[in-house]
């Protein structure tokens, strides 16, 4: 189930909303467990047995780690390194094995029958959150959970469920035994989940369009045309990711959860190290403290840290698919960072900030290209049109698309600085605040539900990761 | 109050998910939607094989999404929506000048491989075969047309099937008159809808007349109707609700009266009228079906009046319905296949049937996106 759906909006959420605030505190989680079940659930039954049982091992396995972590430090790391291994193996077999076979057949001398499984959605991130509670109860950062309904309630909630944030389990451990629900941060919820919504449904869906659009002529765009294109892709993954990460914050809210932001402006960077500061921020945590630091980070010398980052960025790559423009995308990245890191850092220190801006922005939709065609020969052919400057800037059709969506592709643009949360945060306390928001609540709403029974357009870009 | 006040947004969330829920649960359900033209979807069954495969789910959520609360309100918000933020075309559908919905240009990508199939055909079968192609409404009527509008190749596309048929069929080009009957004022196309209007079909009439070796009539011989309240294909796809109705007009030769028989097999039915037109579909909005009762996959139209003779076969889409009156006139018999239904060997049945003529009659748009004419053989 998406939250951009109707399914969800005026069904799932106004049920679950209701019998969660009539039922007693302490049944809360095992409430919340059963309807993330069912959430979860709805496309593809089968695999709530695949949550169960990564809940039942991993529960098992932190367990075990607080019981020995004190007394008998090989018996907890066994037990940290079995939890590790199943949540990749999972990983591995429902979303890398078809990938690798295809890969092995390469060599001449191998055929092995390929296969698709379809995945399970949410896998790359909810195999991310147990790994990372078996880890920091080892590391004593989180209290092991007694309670398996409750580590259920974390491993399969709903709202982060399957596009993130990635919750570490110290970041909530406290909030699920003790959160209280209040009236004040229900409102917060709702508007924040509003925030989303209008950012999922009215820019990203509709920068979608345009990029389809522009995909689809089946003629030369024209390079301008080919540029448009892929900013509007660029406008369409940032508006969709995050809007969905705060449709998640929102109802972690409404729930009385308080999840990490995810994204802060990513594309108001000035260099890349920047960037991978503000985007998808709960997986670049995530990978630097489960990964980079445990492989030595910057402590083993200039060497080892490069190797340590280009592991990283492979994974981070890898993680975001199972095809090889992902591998590319991530080691593109990881390239472009140890060369800030290393090389650039004192050449960019000296330039005016708009240089670093635009320097920024043509690294980071340029790497959207590499993310967006997983055929590398589509890859080549679009790469090849966007720099063909001596042809025609726009086609007349390209030209046509671009210009109908010109005021949604502004609005876009001033969406992706601070400027409206600034304004924001300025009259925030002002008495006559409440009509502002609540009309922007209900536009909100209106056009939301309207572009969504029209249904024309309403993709889901993460049931791949 | 404060405090309420500063909760607002929260309840009228809390209020606006519950009343959805409530009026999707509480409202009556429709089988049939009239503006979509199509079956909703009904209550999925659920057993336990559905459930466990994920199939009850699925359809339960399009069975939600079909029954929504005031399903045709918000199709129109969206469509004036985007309308008012500047796209217009969102949907495939310009909203243009004087009250036209038109739909934008085609993708043309099938157009080439179905006119090498048509020439084929003509070639195969020893028939004299006529070919008229229905130029887009957006080409004709481009003066209406939003400013910002993708282009229609309708000239190129022209010059293309002109040279492909050149030397297997006659090629009727009705671009000219078409748009010079436009530019004089008269209403090629409906405004709602996205076929041509009795004007616009006797313009084609009239066109076709050397190659089909006729006389036309003469428009002041037609006793001519106008009906009002018609509201088309693209109206009901648009969501642009506040458009103003088309008046259709139907035109009879009352000289035919008593002449004309028409049979339409359709599966096992048979439908059999003595009137060329079926005014019963006049008291549906969209009333283009009053012309051959809609589509049908093959209809036989017999005139036994002293000025008809030969025998016309017409390989047509839904633009021949309104066409078939006035050409019918003229033949003693005219039979219409349609290749979205009809499945069997055309140049046999040609052959069998001896027709002295061949029609193939299709819109632009939709031989550029037909897949059945592939079968035609």
């Amino acid at each position: 189930m998406v939250f951009s759906s109707l399914l969800f909006l005026f069904l799932y959420l106004p049920v679950v909303l209701l019998i969660y605030y009539i039922t007693p505190r302490k049944f809360r989680n095992l409430l919340l467990f059963i309807v993330n079940l069912i959430f979860y659930g709805w496309g593809e039954p089968v695999y709530v047995v695949l949550m169960i049982f990564s809940t039942a091992v991993d529960y098992t396995c932190g367990y075990f780690i607080a019981k020995y972590r004190e007394t008998d430090k090989k018996k907890a790391k066994g037990f940290v390194l079995a939890s590790v291994i199943i949540n990749l193996s999972l990983l591995g077999f429902f979303k890398y094995a078809g990938f690798i076979c295809d890969t092995l057949n390469f060599l001449p001398f191998l055929n092995i029958p390929s296969f698709q499984i379809p995945l399970p959605i949410g896998i790359s991130f909810y195999t991310f959150q147990t790994m990372s509670y078996s880890i920091d109860v080892y590391r004593g950062d989180a209290p092991m959970q007694k309670n398996i309904i409750t580590f259920g309630t974390y491993v399969s909630l709903f709202p982060q469920l399957i596009a993130g944030p990635i919750v570490r389990y110290k970041d909530v451990a406290y909030q699920l035994d003790h959160r209280k629900e209040t009236l004040d941060d229900f409102t917060k919820g709702v508007k924040l989940f509003c925030v989303g919504l209008a950012k999922k449904v009215l820019i990203a869906n509709q920068m979608g369009a345009l990029w389809d659009s522009i995909l689809a002529t089946g003629q030369d765009n024209g390079w301008l045309g080919s540029w448009a294109g892929i900013i509007a892709y660029s406008f369409q993954i940032y508006f969709d990711f995050s809007g969905y990460s705060d449709m998640a914050c929102g109802l972690g809210n409404m729930f009385g959860f308080e999840f990490l932001k995810n994204f802060n402006y990513p594309y108001i960077s000035k260099s890349i190290t920047e960037f991978w500061r503000r985007w998808h921020i709960s997986l670049g945590t995530w990978f630097r403290e489960y990964v980079y630091i445990p492989l030595g980070g910057n402590r083993k010398g200039i060497k080892r840290q490069i190797i340590n980052l280009l592991i990283v960025w492979f994974l981070t790559g890898f993680w975001h698919g199972a095809s090889f423009n992902f591998i590319f995308w991530g080691l593109y990245f990881g390239i472009i960072l140890i060369l800030e890191k290393f090389v650039l850092k004192k050449v960019l220190d000296k330039l005016p900030s708009f240089v670093l801006h635009i320097y920024s922005l043509i690294i980071i939709v340029f790497g959207w290209v590499i993310f967006y065609f997983t055929d590398l020969t589509q890859m080549g052919e679009f790469i090849v049109s966007m720099f063909s400057f001596g042809g025609i800037a726009f086609s007349h059709d390209a030209l046509s698309i671009v210009i109908s969506y010109l005021p949604l592709l502004i609005v876009a643009c001033v969406a992706s600085t601070p400027l409206f949360a600034k304004l924001y945060a300025k009259v925030q306390n002002k008495k006559f605040m409440w009509i502002f928001e609540t009309l922007f609540c209900v536009g909100v709403l209106l056009l939301c539900t309207a572009s969504l029974v029209n249904q024309s357009y309403n993709p889901f870009l993460y049931f791949r990761f | 109050m404060k405090k309420f006040l500063k909760a607002l947004p929260a309840i009228i969330f809390s209020f606006f998910i519950a009343l959805m829920l409530i009026l999707f649960i509480a409202l009556p359900k429709a089988s049939y939607s009239e503006t979509e033209k199509r079956y909703l979807a009904q209550a999925p069954k659920f057993t336990f094989d559905s459930f466990f495969s994920g199939k009850f789910g699925e359809e339960f959520e399009t069975y939600l999404c079909d029954h929504t609360a005031f399903r045709t309100t918000w199709v129109g918000l969206n469509a004036y929506y985007n309308l008012a933020v500047g796209n217009n075309g969102a949907d495939g559908i310009y909203h243009c000048n004087n009250g036209y919905l038109i739909n934008d240009p085609c993708d043309s990508s099938k157009l080439h491989s179905n006119i090498e199939v048509i020439k084929e055909f003509a070639d195969k079968i020893s028939t004299d075969t006529t070919v008229l192609i229905a130029p887009s409404t957006g080409y004709i009527c481009s003066d209406v047309l939003p400013k910002n509008h993708r282009e229609y190749h309708d000239d190129e596309l022209f010059t293309d099937m002109e040279s492909t048929l050149s030397s297997s069929a006659h090629f009727v080009d009705v671009r000219e008159a078409f748009k010079k009957e436009y530019q004089d004022g008269k209403q090629i196309y409906y405004k709602t809808d996205h076929h041509w209007t009795s004007e616009g079909a006797y313009t084609a009439y009239k066109e076709l007349s050397k190659e089909l070796s006729y006389t036309p009539i003469d428009k002041s011989e037609y006793e001519i109707t106008s009906y009002d309240g018609f509201y088309g294909t693209t109206y009901s796809s648009s969501g642009f609700w506040y458009t103003k109705p088309d008046t259709l007009e139907v035109w009879d030769n009352k000289a035919n009266d008593g002449h004309i028989h028409i049979e339409i097999q359709d599966g096992a039915d048979t439908i059999e009228s003595d009137d060329m037109f079926f005014y019963s579909h006049l008291d549906e909005s969209d009333m283009y079906p009053v012309f051959s009762d809609g589509n049908h996959p093959y209809t036989k139209i017999t005139n036994n009046s002293k000025d008809a003779s030969g025998k016309l076969l017409i390989i047509k889409d839904s633009f021949a319905h309104s066409l078939a009156p006035f050409i019918a006139d003229h033949f003693e018999e005219t039979v219409m296949l349609d290749m979205r239904y009809y499945k069997q060997s055309v140049s046999k049945f040609v052959e069998q049937e001896n027709f002295d003529k061949v029609l193939v009659l299709y819109s632009i748009d939709n031989l550029a996106t037909d897949t059945d004419i592939a079968w035609l053989e």
